[in-house]
């Protein structure tokens, strides 16, 4: 199997959990198992495969911007890095939902984050917990959890 | 008295393999599963990675390792139901068992370690690290493998196992030769610095599925049949248990551990002599 096909296929296979978490409100059961279990799960099987295999090979480190650089000059170790980033992002969109669910924040306001979540990860962790902080602090939105 | 292979069938309509070996031994149960778990990323790297060692792709090894441990744990996890009750709880089983499984965990790690690097776990003297490396998971396997040798002795000291006499019998004699008949093999294996006896270059082209080799003499033949003695040894007590009468099973059950075992000497000698198994093969 060529790297472009395991690009493709893993892409491929985030966009789907990206979709069904959209649909969470009408299928939460479904959006927690695909969303949040088996596709990132997939994903972590693909970047473990690519990292035993080429990890090795790579040259550079985690010890300094250059040396990082360096380790993404290989392609295998970037394909890796890129599915690190469509199974963290992913996963992150997972709990977004379940922990939204849970807080009753509703999903309208949990899309956006989504949305940041999705393009640029942690600057959608960043707007979803800044709205769970907000939240804590505003007795009114606070009341209703306080029931369940 | 039952053959209670399939006892737990009666016990429960719900009957599940999987439930049925966590419930008798968590820790091998649950390191198989482990194990098993181990292929998915194993075959990914399979099927990325272009580098061969010894003219096969350097994870083979890896996944015959996983699926070969895979299959010993969960057999012991079953046969642990015949345990003399209770022993599973003990400290010294507890301790013994946790152990083997390290021993195993060291080994995955090691083969796996080594196909990443690209290089051999096995046989391999390049290094005094590597070699000494080599042996020490060595005795490891020796740990590891010595499970099966304190299952048999258990069970067949076992007076209340609820097994028929026959049955009983091979599955105590199959453990016990899987360990006897492994060191033996694998020990002389390890001692003559490479599985092949007649060319010692290259893995392929191997036979279908085990990958023996097809034109010189190969121990992981005999490896291969001594270690699974506790599968041949109580599928044919099963059998035995289930069509002859009491005694003329166990006597049968005595007869076929006494050919099986004549069998690894022979494939043994075979390959010693650097014949490949293909001559039984069709």
């Amino acid at each position: 199997m060529s790297l472009h096909a395991v690009f493709q296929l893993c892409t491929t296979a985030a966009l789907a959990g990206w979709i069904v978490l959209l649909i969470a409100p009408i299928a939460p059961t479904l959006a927690d198992r695909v969303s949040g279990l088996l596709i990132p799960a997939l994903l972590a099987v693909a970047y473990t495969g690519l990292m035993l295999a080429f990890w090795s090979r790579a040259e550079g480190g985690f010890d300094n911007l250059p040396n990082v650089m360096r380790l993404f000059t290989k392609p295998e170790i970037a394909l890796a890095g890129w599915i690190h980033y469509l199974a963290f992002d992913l996963f992150v969109g997972s709990w977004e939902v379940r922990t939204a669910r849970s807080e009753r924040i509703p999903f309208l306001i949990v899309l956006p984050c989504l949305l940041l979540t999705f393009l640029f990860g942690p600057a959608g962790y960043l707007a979803f917990t800044g709205l769970r902080a907000a939240r804590a602090m505003t007795p009114l939105a606070r009341a209703p959890s306080l029931q369940s | 008295m039952t053959v209670d292979v399939f006892s737990a069938c009666q016990r429960s309509r719900n009957f599940s393999f999987v439930a049925e070996v966590f419930a008798r031994e968590p820790l091998y149960a649950g390191a198989a599963f482990y194990l098993a778990a181990l292929i998915a990323p194993t075959l990914v790297a399979m099927t990325l990675d272009g580098r061969a060692l010894a003219g096969v792709n350097v994870w083979l090894k890896p996944l015959r390792f996983e699926v070969a441990l895979t299959v010993y744990l969960a057999t012991l996890a079953w046969f642990a139901g015949w345990l003399p009750q209770g022993v599973t709880t003990t400290r010294w089983y507890r301790i013994y068992s946790a152990c083997v499984v390290c021993a195993i965990a060291a080994e995955m790690i090691w083969i796996g370690g080594a196909a990443s690097l690209g290089i051999a776990s096995h046989f391999n003297e390049s290094s005094p690290i590597l070699g000494w490396t080599y042996r020490l998971m060595g005795g490891l396997a020796v740990l590891l493998t010595s499970s099966a040798l304190v299952y048999g002795i258990l069970i067949l000291r076992n007076p209340n196992s609820r097994l028929d006499p026959a049955f009983k019998l091979s599955v105590g004699l199959g453990l016990v030769l899987t360990f006897v008949l492994t060191v033996a093999v694998a020990g002389y294996m390890a001692n003559s610095g490479g599985h092949m006896v007649g060319s010692s270059s290259t893995n392929a082209p191997g036979g279908p599925l085990m990958g023996w080799a097809r034109d010189h003499g190969d121990l992981r033949v005999p490896h291969f049949f001594a270690t699974h003695a506790m599968h041949f040894i109580p599928g044919f007590g099963f059998l035995a248990a289930v069509a002859l009468p009491t005694s003329a099973a166990y006597r049968a059950v005595i007869g076929f551990g006494a050919v099986f075992t004549v069998f690894v000497a022979y494939t043994f000698g075979e390959a010693l002599m650097g014949h490949p198994f293909f001559a039984l093969l069709p």
